[in-house]
């Protein structure tokens, strides 16, 4: 699976799209993986302000439930309802039709990023 | 404290389960395959929906039980009545302590009035063998352990049979459920029975470990897909089969795990039964339910169950159906277990949940 350049990522395997004000959140496809099958996501609520680091969902794979943790600070502003009756999009499309949350950024803090390369080093490592 | 490695066991076909993707993760002392390449939904689709599944349950034990007081023996330490067996029955029974508690959840497997065979939990082996050695003195018995020798291997679903037949001189047709037949496989002695835990027709086959290897791969060539402990405890939990460590243990008795129907009070003296007898006379201390969520999410096992909002019990088996939704078991206070409203605690949230009755999806075991 080849890493998306437009992206950027954390060390907890999630990965954001920042356009403009707005950021994309979503989980890697590395992640995804280790996971296994992906069977439920909780969505965050719309308006719920997030901070950089905190768990805004969970996604929970046959035998696992893990939390997912905010990239950046900001304001729920969309939420992938999709997941709710295909949550294995996850699975089938991480980078792109898996994705979980949209914020309006805030501007109060971000977890440390990586460019598609650091993260691809920062896997092999 | 210096830190402590606790070597794993591996089974005899541990470098075919790695060959096959298969994840290794810690199991009962073993190391055992969660799922292999395809994962875990597809494995059980494999089996709900046709196919045959192999699973490596070797970390399973077996002890043979033999000699003169053989059926007096087993009468006393199991709780289902061994008279009724014929030669190349089986059934599902327990070992209690005199408390009236689990020791173990068990089959017994009559071979012939002085010899049987017992097919025990991994993580309970070494208490069970201890428990059945100890209890052996002033019987006419030898109890032999033969779990280091043994391979088990289930094979489930609805091309089971088609797919172990060629391997076989021994007509499958002719094994009826909960029945079994001895073989020799390639020179030496197995045992293939029509049981299972998956709610699927198919076999548990009990061979020597040195033909392991041959017998797990002329099954794959077969057609058999291999199957994960995750697919295996989806199936399981769907038909609501009892597991050790979850619905039962040293804490619950057979009235309370909805078990009497292996606890024969009828049959004589056994270990546990006075016991089982006061708690049924008592009622039980909580009462095992099945249950459905009606709202969304996925109930799991230790998640707490209220019943019109005052805690109840908790989940002991619990996933999300492809088939069913979210289902699980649950020890509920025996006030509760047919009325109140139901609801269940997913990450401080209540999640209103029913009452259902299981199977939770349709079982396709031949009777």
């Amino acid at each position: 699976m080849t890493i998306p350049a437009n992206l950027k990522y954390t060390k907890d395997h999630e990965w954001v799209r920042i356009d403009g004000d707005i950021a994309t959140f979503g989980i890697t496809d590395h992640a995804q993986e280790a996971l296994g099958d992906i069977v439920f996501v909780e969505l965050p609520d719309i308006d719920r302000e997030l901070e950089a680091g905190e768990a805004y969902a969970v996604v929970e794979s046959v035998k696992a439930v893990s939390d997912v943790y905010a990239p950046v600070a900001g304001v729920v502003v969309e939420v992938n309802e999709e997941l709710e009756g295909e949550p294995e999009k996850v699975n089938t499309d991480a980078f792109g039709g898996g994705w979980i949350a949209k914020v309006k950024i805030s501007g109060d803090g971000s977890l440390e990023l990586m460019t598609d390369d650091q993260y691809n080093t920062f896997l092999e490592e | 404290m210096p830190d402590v490695e606790i070597a794993l066991a591996k089974t005899p076909l541990f470098d075919a389960h790695v060959a096959l993707g298969g994840k290794m993760v810690p199991f009962a002392g073993f190391e055992m395959p969660v799922q292999y390449r395809l994962g875990a939904l597809k494995e059980y689709t494999a089996v709900r929906e046709g196919e045959a599944g192999i699973f490596d349950i070797t970390h399973m034990g077996q002890v043979r039980v033999s000699g003169n007081d053989a059926l007096a023996y087993l009468q006393y330490l199991t709780t289902n009545d061994v008279s009724k067996l014929v030669d190349g029955q089986v059934h599902y029974s327990a070992l209690l302590n005199e408390s009236g508690t689990f020791i173990d959840d068990i089959t017994t497997y009559k071979i012939s009035d002085n010899a049987y065979y017992l097919c025990i939990n991994a993580a309970n082996r070494h208490k069970d063998v201890a428990h059945l050695q100890a209890q052996a003195a002033g019987f006419d018995v030898s109890v032999v352990d033969e779990s280091d020798n043994t391979t088990l291997l289930a094979l489930q679903g609805a091309a089971a049979q088609a797919a172990l037949q060629p391997l076989l001189d021994t007509d499958l047709e002719s094994i009826g459920y909960y029945k079994f037949a001895q073989l020799r496989v390639n020179g030496v002695d197995g045992i293939v029975s029509r049981t299972g835990y998956t709610g699927e027709d198919g076999f548990e086959i009990y061979i020597p470990n040195a033909i392991a290897v041959n017998v797990w791969d002329a099954l794959l060539q077969s057609g058999a897909v291999p199957i994960g402990l995750a697919a295996r405890d989806m199936l399981r939990t769907e038909m609501g089969y009892a597991l050790y460590g979850h619905e039962i243990s040293d804490a619950v008795t057979p009235v309370e795990a909805k078990l009497m129907w292996i606890t024969k009070l009828d049959k004589g003296d056994f270990i546990g039964k006075a016991a089982v007898e006061t708690r049924r006379a008592e009622g039980p201390r909580q009462r095992l339910i099945a249950i459905k969520l009606v709202g969304r999410g996925i109930p799991r096992e230790h998640y707490p169950v209220s019943v019109d909002g005052v805690l109840s019990g908790e989940i002991t088996s619990g996933m999300h159906s492809p088939m069913a939704g979210g289902v699980a078991l649950a020890y509920v206070q025996p006030g509760h277990a047919e009325s109140g409203d139901l609801s269940v605690e997913i990450r401080g949230k209540q999640v209103a949940a029913e009452r259902t009755t299981l199977p939770f999806v349709r079982s396709n075991v031949r009777r």
